[in-house]
């Protein structure tokens, strides 16, 4: 796998720069609360359906890890069945197949303008730089994709791409884009603005010649892409175009639609804090004769990407993933950033596992360090990934590989040495005791600490006196 | 029962109080205690790492001084979890270290968890006329479950009112080395918790482990904070602290 376009290994210098941009910072303290309140909410609302999280998130877990048990089977199983429903099913192994496989059914159709509903695949692809590339004009029509496609940015998020963007640079975007004169806006535009959107949005959804959109599950038994959304640009995207594209992960296939509904109970509840998406959409072939709306030509496209190399490794369980953000919803390091400091498509908890492992180890070296352990992430996900294991299992291949610093290498290894000798780790600590009260000038704090600059850049380091608690425990036993 | 404390390197060096303060609440409990002399590291920077042989080197030196007792008590949610979670998956397939390692951490708690479920210590020493606030440490929240027990221990601490702060559970950017190597994103994610301490207006802001405590207490005194006292559980519950 290689590393395409990611910009994981500038990872500390882009969170230098997010975390003194003040504009960000407001955006995203503006939205944590209402990412977690809404989750919590609607968690706590559970029991009143006669449902409790730890029992769904057991059943929603094995419902996936049946499915990636015998992959190859349900894939099979999903494309024999979306066949006979006159779908085509093609397969793609990376992002360059899946641009050439779009590029050439677009072609073959002779469409110039595409509509889309939010695809992270799409990202992974890089597919609208291709399709421009290719004389073919790509139109997103989430409302938070198209600000930033307008502002010729990457989602932040993968349920809200544009969350890291404030009111005033979205007026500015449209005022540009729309040709209007920019006005002073207040949340209370918020209506206004959408309604601008829809209204530039409707010309593009009634003018495109094909549509491509993800999908947030394939159901294996009926060969059904099914779509959770909230805008109803994805009812616009796959039915108004006579082609539709599907470009979806291999691990999105589930068994059954019961399944399915299951999964339903905690997706948009983790997601949005919803009990129920406000459209969910059972696509299911091509149009038929009885059938007055829909496509008539519809093609999937399968991604592995990395993901089949997953299978059956140490990392498998990230393959449960149903995209839902609740693990960077929870993320104290996400919310300090935002996404783009993650430098590929997928930003967080699961980002910070996905990038290494589909775009080289080697070339996310922070991701699995930037984590604090506090399995905020592993708490909420609905199909109980072990975020935290899995980015300690990218931790050790990074030491196994002789990818950590040597300098923190070589300073382990003086400390564990040390450890296993006490008389001298006592003797060693007694020191250091002395020389952190002496740096600490009787005031019980340094300020600037040579061996912890990163510490001491933004606090004090408390010092609590001269001798170590053996030292002192040793003199009352004497005593 | 013969229970073990295990003191941490972190307060050995940073606040030996923590420890005096373990001492006196676990000798209240009726128990011999004794303090293992060659203790020194449970290892937990070197599993972060991802150095599982160094963290291996460090374990077996742990359990070969800690199994002896009838229980090991820890004054940290951290590296409590360190003993419970970790050295049993360290030890997954070995035959010897692995049966070890599971009967040490069948043993092991965390101390709040031991002075409430285990002890069930009734009547603390400890006065307090004041309020706290009390900062959920994340291994000891999520790894051990400890949320219930401080607070059951502190309601009986004569003086003392509860003041919760919002988002109590939220990392306040510690993470061992994660501060040092991430300083930007740590001293981000303090701050926040810093301003929901600042929002609670408590007379002290109390946890259950120290690398957290020095993480708040030093940023809250770089932000000019010089009222708030930043304490650890032990410290208010046995009495070591005035007022």
């Amino acid at each position: 796998m290689k590393a395409g376009h990611s910009q994981a290994m500038f990872f500390q210098s882009r969170a230098a720069e997010k975390v003194r941009n003040p504009v960000l910072q407001k955006a995203l303290q503006k939205a944590k609360p209402l990412f977690s309140g809404k989750r919590a909410k609607s968690m706590a609302a559970l029991p009143d359906d006669g449902l409790e999280f730890e029992q769904l998130r057991d059943a929603c877990a094995g419902i996936r890890d049946r499915a990636l048990a015998d992959l190859d089977v349900w894939l099979e199983i999903f494309e024999d069945n979306a066949r006979a429903r006159g779908a085509e099913v093609l397969w793609a192994r990376d992002g360059d197949e899946i641009c050439k496989l779009v590029i050439d059914v677009a072609q073959r159709h002779g469409v110039r303008k595409v509509t889309k509903s939010k695809s992270m695949l799409s990202e992974e692809a890089q597919l609208n730089e291709a399709l421009a590339a290719a004389g073919i004009e790509p139109v997103e029509t989430d409302l938070g994709e198209y600000i930033i496609q307008l502002a010729g940015e990457a989602p932040s998020h993968i349920i809200a791409p544009a969350v890291h963007k404030s009111l005033e640079e979205v007026e500015a975007l449209f005022a540009k884009t729309h040709g209007r004169p920019q006005e002073a806006r207040t949340s209370a535009d918020i209506p206004a603005l959408t309604r601008e959107a829809r209204g530039v949005l409707r010309q593009h959804f009634l003018s495109a010649d094909m549509g491509i959109s993800g999908a947030n599950f394939l159901i294996a038994e009926s060969g059904t892409a099914a779509l959770v959304t909230n805008e109803g640009n994805g009812r616009m995207v796959t039915t108004l175009p006579t082609l539709h594209v599907v470009i979806t992960g291999i691990e999105k296939v589930v068994p059954t639609l019961e399944d399915f509904a299951t999964l339903m109970r905690l997706l948009p509840r983790s997601a949005t804090g919803q009990t129920i998406s406000n459209y969910v959409s059972l696509l299911t072939g091509t149009r038929s004769e009885e059938e007055v709306e829909g496509p008539t030509k519809t093609v999937f496209i399968l991604v592995d990407n990395g993901r089949a190399s997953l299978v059956g490794s140490a990392y498998q369980e990230m393959l449960r993933c149903i995209r839902c953000g609740a693990c960077m919803n929870h993320c104290p390091v996400y919310f300090s950033l935002g996404g783009h400091a993650y430098g590929w498509v997928y930003p967080g908890p699961m980002g910070s596992v996905l990038t290494p492992l589909y775009t080289g180890i080697e070339n996310a070296l922070d991701l699995p360090n930037a984590s604090t352990g506090c399995r905020q992430c592993s708490s909420v996900c609905p199909v109980r990934i072990p975020l935290p294991d899995l980015m300690h299992g990218l931790r050790e291949e990074q030491h196994e590989r002789g990818l950590r610093p040597w300098g923190e290498r070589l300073g382990l290894r003086a400390w564990a040495w040390l450890a296993t000798r006490p008389v001298l780790y006592r003797a060693l600590t007694r020191l250091a005791a002395r020389y952190l009260n002496w740096l600490a000038d009787g005031c019980g704090r340094i300020r600037i600490f040579g061996f912890a600059p990163g510490w001491t850049a933004a606090r004090d380091l408390p010092v609590a006196g001269n001798r170590t608690f053996f030292e002192q425990y040793a003199a009352r036993k004497r005593d | 029962m013969r229970i073990a404390l295990y003191v941490t390197c972190l307060v050995d060096l940073m606040r030996p109080a923590v420890a005096f303060a373990a001492l006196r609440l676990l000798e209240a409990t009726g128990n011999d205690v004794i303090v293992p002399p060659a203790q020194t590291c449970c290892g937990q920077p070197a599993w972060s790492s991802g150095n599982r042989p160094l963290a291996a080197t460090l374990a077996q030196k742990a359990i070969a001084e800690l199994e002896g007792y009838d229980a090991v008590v820890v004054p940290s949610g951290s590296c409590a979890e360190q003993i419970v979670k970790v050295y049993p998956q360290l030890f997954a397939d070995d035959p010897l270290w692995g049966p070890r390692a599971r009967a040490l951490a069948g043993r092991t708690y965390e101390l709040t968890a031991f002075l409430a479920e285990v002890a069930g210590l009734d009547a603390v020493p400890g006065e307090f006329a004041g309020s706290v606030t009390y900062h959920d440490s994340c291994k000891g929240l999520r790894g051990l479950g400890i949320k219930a027990q401080p607070r059951a221990l502190l309601a009986r601490v004569k003086g003392l009112s509860l003041q919760e702060m919002g988002e109590c559970e939220e990392c306040c950017g510690f993470g061992g080395a994660f501060a040092e190597n991430y300083a930007d994103i740590s001293a981000r994610i303090v701050d926040r918790k810093c301003d929901s301490i600042a929002a609670a207006g408590a007379d002290a802001v109390v946890g259950g482990d120290l690398g957290c405590l020095l993480n708040i207490e030093g940023r809250l005194r770089r932000r000019g904070d010089e009222k708030t006292r930043v304490l650890h559980v032990a410290e208010v519950l046995a009495g070591e602290v005035k007022a």
